[in-house]
């Protein structure tokens, strides 16, 4: 087996709270939930069990073969937009984008005649198109089932999900949110000092005795 | 379409500024080396990544090397050499690269003003056909990438089927760098669409108002339905500008996963740097601040 210290990148002689806080960081990069749509899953998996592994066997060989961590079910599973059984019309197309067989499917929506495309049909082409990257389009799907079909919150999960990529919080440019963020830099610190200076000097105290 | 994938520089190390600007000299050299004096001129920071990132992938032996600027004498520079195939591939894909978008120039332009491409051209021709024939995988990807691209513009397609050639000619060089390694190859696929994608519609927002006046295309004016516009309010550049950034940044979000699956050791910072930095930096600089290419350039050069 590969050293655990290595594949958690830290030294040997990390303590627990450095092994903890690189682990955690690990968990986030490679948690399923954003791969959940991507071919990338089953990677991304053996990655998470890697670190899973290491974490345990880093805690357990730590406890002198004491019990492992329990806590490995917080970052197991994670969900995936597309069912594969939905109560419709569509469960084999479903069925395919769950196996990520997205040409398949794509064949069996391309020839539902539009006169039955209703949303549910709307919303899984949106997915086929998302999981190809054509991020666009699936977003103008993903609305026009939402439109079609209002009350579903499977429809509106997938638009939210959309939205959310394009304001920047996931990667990109956030305009709303500052890069330098913080609201109390040097400048700001030392106006504050001279201000409580100030007060107190009306009140006949001193904060800052040198001026 | 180039020079938009650097870092973000003040939030690089020292050390790490020095290092990307050794690789940017040693693919100046080897550029000069493959294919001429004349061919330094297609040095991009776009293929410095491209060098960087096959560097890292493939773990490459590197060695630091001092010496002159080819260009100017008196300067002194410092590079980073590699034994591989890295910068070769890269200087083949420079050229290739910037002899296509001469082409599409020369096609697209009138006579005066593609002037210095027409003269640029033959000159170029030669040394694009001998890179693709030393890398026959390169030469076919740009191929292709410029045949679909024309067939979707004639076509008057959708902003996701314009940003397609450019994103799967990058996902095929990406895939190519990981070799048979799954792990490597599946990721880096994934992460060169998303990448080429984001290239192409950076260009095509940062393009968007001077083809808005010349009447020529570009997938975002029937996007945002612009078509009997010449020129924008102040007001419909601003919505404008926010429905790209928003484009951009739902492509950048899916570049991220598969590239914190791709363990770099070397030039990793790096890498990431441009990801998470260099690129929303460049999408604030264009979109709301609206620097304009020239300057852009200039605040930018490689300082020695």
């Amino acid at each position: 087996m590969t050293d655990p210290y290595k594949v958690l990148g830290v030294s040997p002689s990390a303590t627990d709270e450095e092994i903890k806080e690189a682990y955690r960081n690990l968990a986030k990069k490679y948690h399923p939930d954003q791969y959940s749509d991507s071919p990338l899953k089953d990677l991304a998996d053996e990655k998470m069990k890697e670190i899973n592994e290491a974490y345990d066997t880093i805690t357990a060989q730590r406890k002198n073969g004491g019990a492992g961590r329990t806590g490995q079910s917080a970052y197991a599973g994670g969900y995936n937009h597309v069912n594969g059984t939905g109560g419709s019309g569509f469960n084999d197309v479903r069925s395919y984008i769950a196996a990520g067989r997205i040409a398949d499917a794509e064949q069996i929506l391309n020839g539902v005649p539009p006169e039955r495309r209703n949303a549910e049909w709307y919303f899984l082409k949106g997915s086929v198109l998302y999981r190809r990257g054509w991020l666009e389009e699936a977003k103008d799907h993903f609305s026009r089932a939402c439109q079609m079909d209002p009350g579903n919150a499977e429809y509106s999960a997938a638009l939210n999900q959309a939205m959310n990529q394009g304001t920047g919080v996931y990667g990109g440019y956030n305009p709303r949110g500052n890069m330098n963020a913080g609201g109390c830099n040097s400048c700001d610190m030392c106006s504050s000092l001279i201000c409580a200076d100030c007060c107190c000097e009306c009140m006949g105290g001193d904060l800052i005795p040198c001026c | 379409m180039f020079g938009y994938v650097r870092p973000y520089k003040s939030e690089l190390l020292v050390r790490e500024y020095e290092q990307y600007k050794s690789v940017y000299c040693e693919l100046c050299r080897e550029l000069g080396k493959s294919y001429g004096w004349t061919a330094r001129f297609t040095l991009s920071y776009d293929c410095t990544f491209y060098a960087l990132l096959s560097l890292a992938v493939t773990e490459a032996k590197v060695t630091l090397h001092q010496g002159r600027c080819t260009v100017n004498p008196m300067k002194k520079c410092s590079f980073i050499e590699s034994g591989g195939e890295d910068y070769k591939k890269a200087a083949a894909l420079s050229v290739l690269l910037t002899y296509h978008k001469l082409r599409d120039n020369v096609a697209d332009e009138n006579f005066w003003k593609s002037l210095g491409c027409r003269m640029a051209l033959p000159l170029l021709s030669r040394k694009a056909r001998k890179a693709a024939q030393r890398y026959p995988l390169l030469g076919e990807a740009a191929q292709q990438a410029v045949e679909e691209q024309k067939r979707a513009e004639d076509t008057g397609a959708g902003v996701d089927q314009c940003a397609e050639p450019t994103a799967v000619m990058l996902s095929t060089l990406f895939q190519e760098l990981g070799g048979c390694d799954r792990t490597l190859s599946v990721p880096l696929e994934r992460f060169g669409y998303f990448l080429g994608r984001w290239i192409y519609l950076m260009d095509a927002a940062d393009d968007l108002e001077d083809d808005l006046q010349e009447g020529a295309f570009n997938p975002f004016v029937s996007r945002f339905g612009l078509s009997d516009k010449k020129e924008l309010t102040e007001e419909e550049r601003t919505g404008v500008c926010e429905a790209c950034n928003q484009a951009l940044n739902a492509t950048v979000s899916q570049m991220l996963p598969p590239l914190n699956l791709l363990t770099l050791q070397n030039f990793g910072s790096i890498i990431e740097n441009v990801v998470e930095k260099g690129i929303p930096e460049m999408q604030r600089e264009i979109l709301f601040l609206h620097v304009n290419r020239k300057k852009r350039e200039k605040s930018w050069k490689i300082k020695q």
